[in-house]
Parts: structure tokens; sequence; C-alpha cells
């Protein structure tokens, strides 16, 4: 016969349903007990008021035993069956009733490998999120580096600008067109020092020669 | 008997009032076991000499053992907060009442129960992270397109750039 520990019952109440029962079972029979020794002290007492009859402690003793003996019996019968109702109907929990602490266990019955992939997918996610957040980052940061570039730009812009209002104010509309041709006059300047010194080089050279 | 719509359905003692029913059929089958009868039999001599004494004697000792049973009932009860526990089982017995495959227990491996324990918080934190990772991408998708709005604003100062140079040239 195994023994039912009742291990979830304990879980719920406290304490375990068998303890409890047998803790009942001592205090009880303590009692009884207690009370029989009272009822024998009592009548015993009484005797003393009555100093010729022929009743002695010892027949009392003897009788407190047999009634004691008696309930005992009865005692234990009777607490048995109140224990079993106990234990069966009210300090227990039935088969198909889950607490409502353990509900999760019923909701999500996770195998090992069920809850590795949920852990699994979380850390993915985890990274996922770190590469989103250093890319918005980056983002930012080119975002900041564009704004001093177009600053810079714009302040060339004006500055072109400002040129052609000076023009403007100065009545000078076609500066820029000798601007243009005198960049290109010089320019061909250049070339043609240039070539004038090749020349008297040569001539110098043949000058040397002859 | 008889009333309006008949009398009303009484429903299952509960747990507390099983348990109180249990203790008083105890003690009165017990009362019943050591009746005075048998209390004066045991004691017959003494009886025979004080009959009155006998019988006050042992309604004491009747009323003293009920009450030492009773209040060892009680104390118990206000110890293990029974008639709120009763109570509470009671309620969720009555929940499961439609149920009839035999519910979870504890597996005795606490790392195989503690799994389920954890799932809802995983849940949660899966779901969460899937909104602010939702969150950034949309976040980063934004000002990327910014930026590439940036880039065409660069490209075009330049080209504006580029043309006014050439104008003076």
């Amino acid at each position: 016969m195994s023994v039912n520990p009742m291990a979830y019952e304990a879980q719920f109440f406290g304490f375990t349903p068998q303890t409890c029962m047998l803790r009942v079972y001592i205090a009880f029979q303590d009692y009884l007990f207690e009370m029989m020794l009272v009822v024998e002290s009592v009548i015993l007492k009484k005797l003393d008021g009555f100093p010729g009859c022929k009743i002695s402690p010892f027949q009392i003793r003897k009788s407190t035993e047999k009634f004691l003996l008696f309930m005992k019996e009865h005692f234990d019968k009777l607490f048995s069956k109140m224990e079993e109702v106990l234990l069966q109907l009210v300090l227990n929990i039935p088969k198909n009733v889950v607490l409502p602490e353990d509900k999760v266990h019923e909701q999500y019955p996770y195998t090992k490998e069920q809850f590795q992939a949920l852990q699994d997918e979380i850390r993915q996610l985890q990274q996922q999120y770190r590469a989103e957040a250093s890319a918005g980052q980056a983002l930012r940061a080119e975002l900041e580096e564009q704004k001093a570039v177009q600053a810079e730009l714009e302040k060339i812009l004006q500055w072109f600008d400002g040129l052609d209002n000076i023009c403007r104010e100065h009545g000078t509309s076609n500066f820029k067109e000798s601007f243009a041709f005198l960049t290109q006059n010089s320019k061909k300047l250049q070339d043609v020092l240039k070539d004038v010194e090749e020349k008297s080089k040569k001539i110098k050279k043949h000058d040397q020669l002859l | 008997a008889g009333g309006d719509g008949g009398p009303p359905v009484e429903a299952a003692p509960g747990r507390a009032q099983v348990f109180a029913t249990v203790v008083d059929t105890f003690l009165e089958k017990l009362v019943a076991a050591g009746s005075y009868q048998r209390f004066a039999n045991c004691y017959r001599c003494f009886y025979k000499l004080q009959p009155e004494v006998t019988r006050s004697i042992y309604d004491q000792f009747v009323s003293q053992l009920q009450t030492s049973i009773k209040e060892e009932i009680q104390e118990v009860k206000d110890e293990g907060n029974l008639e709120v526990l009763f109570n509470s089982l009671d309620k969720i017995v009555e929940e499961a009442k439609n149920r009839e495959e035999p519910a979870w227990r504890p597996s005795g491996i606490p790392e195989e129960d503690i799994r389920s324990a954890m799932v809802p918080y995983l849940l949660k934190h899966r779901s969460y992270l899937r909104k602010v990772l939702k969150e950034k991408e949309e976040e980063n998708r934004k000002v990327a397109e910014s930026v590439l709005a940036g880039r065409d604003r660069i490209a075009e100062l330049q080209q504006l750039i580029q043309a006014r140079k050439h104008a003076w040239q």
C-alpha cells in the first residue's frame, strides 16, 4: 500500500493533512486522559469525606481504567472515520483541479525545445535591435555632417551671388564677360611669353654656335 | 414546500460545513458511547454510594471534554486560516467542475516546472522587443530618407557652384 504524501494539498494548505490529523488526534487523546484523571481525583477526594466506606483507591483506579479503555476504543474508531472523511472530502484537492498559482503550467506547456526556440528568438530580436540602433546612430551622424557641408556650400553660393550683386550695382553687367575675357587673354599672354622665351633661347644658342 | 418557483436548490455543503459537521458528529457519537450508564457501571461502588455526585461528575466530564475538543478544533482552524482556505478551495473546485482530465501536478523537477512559469514573461519580453524593433526600423527609415535628400541637396549645390564658376571663366 503506497502512502499518498498529499504534497499538492500541502502546497495549498501550508501543512500536510495527515500531520494535521495526527496533531488533532494527539490533542484529543490528551484531553480524554486528562479528563479521566480529573474525574478520578475528584472521586477520590469525595471518598475522603467518607472515612467509613470500604471503597479503596485501587478500586477507583480499576474503574477509571475500565472506563478509559472503553472510551479509547470508541475514540479510536470514531476518530479513524472522521479522519477518513476529512482527508477525502475536506483536506483534499480533486485530481481534475489545478491551483490558480499553477495555471501557467496548463496555459503554457512548453517543451524544452519550444522554450529554447523562444529564448533564441528573443536573443535574435535583441541583436537586430542593437544593429538598428547603431545604424540609426550612423545615419544621424551623416545627417549632422551633411548640415555642415550644406552650410559651407551655401556660403560659397552666397559669395557668388554677392559678386553678381556688386556687378549689377555698379552697372558693369558685362564685368563678368570682361573678367572672363581678361583671364583668357592673360592665359594667351602667358602662352605667348613662353613661346617668345623659347624662341629667344634658340636664337641665343644659334648665336653661340655661330 | 411549495412557494412561487419551488424551493431553492441547495448547494452541496462546502468544506467548512463538512468539517464542522464531521467534528460535531464525532463528539456526539463519542459522548453517546461514553454514556452515563456506562460511566456509572464502571464506577459502580461509588455510584451506589453517591449517585447525585456521580451524575454531577459525569456531566462535568462530558462538558469539559466537549469544550476542550471544540477549542482545539477552533485553534487549528485559526492557525491554519482554514475557514478562508476551505471557501477558496471550494471556489477553485467549482470552477474546474466541467473538466474531467487530470490536472497538472508538480513534476518534482524544478527545471522542468519553472519553464512554464517563465514563458509568460518571455512572451511579454518578445512582444516588447518586436514593438521597439519595428519603431526603430520606422525611425531609421525616416532618417535614411532625410539623408538621401541631403545628399541630393549637396549634389545640387555643388552643381550650382560649378555653373557659377564656369560663368566667371
